[in-house]
């Protein structure tokens, strides 16, 4: 047991060291995220939203801090499964006596590792930039919230990494099946609505606007998320059956 | 242990859906032997190996790979045996020395860096990363990452295919360091010219059968082709003073002689005996030729040109 936690400590590292080398991984995943919260941040500044005294910054950063977790969590790690499963790198894992779970652990740290640090850099922008802050009595919320976030959208990239067939498509793939949810969900646009009632319905039954209301709700004084942190949890449990069901090793 | 095989195959046979790759396939591997799995594409021959590696359970038949099931002893069949698969890619950041140094931590008696780095003459880019590396490069790393944990067997599944001559001599050489660490090596290719030179016994695998075994000695006398000898016609020979000798096929093709047959040993015997007795002399320009496995492997295939295989008739 401990020598698979050595091992999969040792593999997290070995992806933290390629994912910095890689400049496109880490150019989408910090510098996307961030540039959209300086423009369109800038953009809101000075708004509230309508009929309250809440500043619109103070849902847009929370908001911000769901993409860039689905970012890291979702689209990166099923981008990078995918590729890894078409290039054979997980078939020649196989060949070796590391255990899968050592394996897929190392994978899973490296990928919280990234997921928490775009996290606080976006906090930090958002609290600089913006003076948008979490309230204190928000704290428990935001960590569990990040926590539970992390983990569902990490185990939804396994399960979609599983339907990529090529590694061309495994980034288009991963983005194009969050980036429609997440504008129709409102992260880029705090003020957003208007949409038809069963599509605002449909919106509300994927993750995307769920993770964003739990972070929201630790930023700005809301009804407490019990709806959306079980929608996360019914998500989590979701990707990890169709995980277990469709995960290959090799294409 | 050294007495048992290191890997034993008894009719094993293997059937996706309707369609049957291996029909009952038997040999065996000796420790410490370099041993070739030949076949035209499509024979069977990575069906085998994946059999042997623990990748897919068999249809029907046993096999054990140092004395486990591989299907059932994936694990423990891992950490002593090391393999090299078709096709199989590396992540595409990590640098040469950084990831033979991690796949060293899988194992649990690791061989040294260095020593890995130079069985496979790659220790002057171990500081770069993979994806700026040749394909010959690439596959001495899988040699490498093979090798990472000292094991008693390496399975090598066509490890030069596509190569430009160049890439598959320094791959040669590298199986040959391999061999020369005292490692059992199972290989697959269908180049004649690699298993000639790299195998100590050759197993030829044709539509899911064994068709012969051995050293590639053995394989062409089981294929029944004979060893030949030529010398040139003798003057008293193409005059017509001196008849052939009895008992020998020999054909006079103007300026050479040629005799084929199943004992070099006997035949040269009466061959200068008949010399000596005709006052012919030593028999000018003698050359003995054993069947290649080129000939031996185009006569299985059906491949053979018309004149070869009428030559090649054993008396």
């Amino acid at each position: 047991m401990t020598r698979s936690v050595r091992l999969a400590a040792r593999q997290a590292l070995l992806e933290q060291r390629s994912f910095w080398r890689s400049a496109e991984y880490a150019l989408f995943t910090f510098v996307f995220p961030l540039m959209i919260l300086l423009l369109i941040g800038a953009a809101n500044v000075g708004s509230h939203l309508p009929g309250t005294d809440i500043k619109n910054t103070t849902v847009f950063v929370p908001g911000i801090l769901a993409f860039g977790v689905i970012v890291a969590a979702y689209v990166n790690l099923g981008s990078k499964v995918a590729v890894l499963r078409h290039d054979g790198v997980l078939k020649r894992i196989r060949t070796t006596p590391l255990p899968s779970a050592a394996y897929l652990g190392g994978l899973l740290a490296s990928t919280v590792a990234t997921a928490l640090l775009i996290t606080a850099c976006t906090g930090v922008i958002g609290w600089l930039a913006f003076r948008a802050g979490p309230r204190l009595a928000g704290l428990p919320t935001l960590a569990g919230g990040l926590a539970l976030g992390i983990v569902c959208f990490a185990v939804l990239g396994l399960a979609i990494s599983s339907v990529i067939t090529s590694a061309e498509s495994a980034g288009p793939v991963a983005y194009a099946t969050f980036l429609p949810i997440a504008i129709i969900s409102g992260v880029f646009d705090p003020t957003f609505s208007g949409l038809p009632a069963w599509l605002s319905h449909a919106v509300a039954a994927f993750p995307v606007k769920a993770l964003a209301q739990v972070l929201q709700n630790a930023y700005a004084v809301r009804p407490f998320p019990a709806w959306d942190l079980a929608n996360l949890a019914l998500w989590t449990a979701a990707g990890a059956a169709f995980t277990a069901w469709r995960f290959r090793w090799h294409t | 242990m050294t007495e048992s095989p290191a890997v034993q195959v008894r009719g094993l046979q293997m059937s996706y859906g309707a369609v049957r790759v291996l029909r009952g396939v038997d040999f065996d591997v000796r420790y410490g032997e370099v041993f070739c799995l030949l076949g035209p594409n499509g024979a069977g021959k990575t069906t085998t190996l994946e059999i042997l590696e623990g990748f897919r359970p068999p249809t029907a038949g046993t096999v054990r790979v140092l004395g486990l099931d591989p299907a059932a002893q994936s694990a423990r069949l891992r950490e002593r045996a090391g393999m090299v698969l078709q096709e199989c890619g590396f992540p595409r950041q990590a640098r040469v020395g950084e990831l033979i140094e991690i796949w060293r931590t899988y194992y649990p008696n690791p061989r040294p860096l260095a020593d890995l780095l130079e069985v496979v003459e790659l220790t002057t880019v171990r500081n770069t990363q993979i994806r700026r590396l040749s394909g010959g490069q690439r596959r001495r790393l899988d040699f490498a990452l093979a090798l990472a944990g000292d094991p008693d067997i390496v399975f090598l599944d066509e490890p030069t295919t596509g190569f430009d001559p160049e890439a598959r001599l320094r791959c040669w050489a590298a199986i040959e360091n391999l061999r020369g660490l005292g490692k059992t090596i199972l290989l697959t290719t269908h180049y004649l010219d690699e298993a000639e030179r790299l195998a100590d016994r050759i197993a030829i695998l044709r539509a899911g059968r064994i068709e012969l075994c051995g050293t590639t000695r053995e394989v062409a006398a089981q294929a029944g082709l004979a060893t030949r000898i030529s010398f040139i016609t003798p003057a008293a020979v193409r005059g017509g003073q001196v008849a052939t000798p009895d008992g020998i096929e020999m054909a006079v093709h103007g300026p050479r002689s040629v005799c084929h047959t199943g004992n070099a040993a006997v035949t040269l015997r009466e061959l200068l005996g008949w010399a000596l007795e005709n006052r012919l002399g030593d028999l000018d320009g003698l050359t003995v030729t054993a069947p290649s496995l080129e000939d031996t492997y185009l006569q299985l295939t059906g491949d053979a040109p018309a004149a070869t295989s009428a030559d090649g008739d054993p008396s």
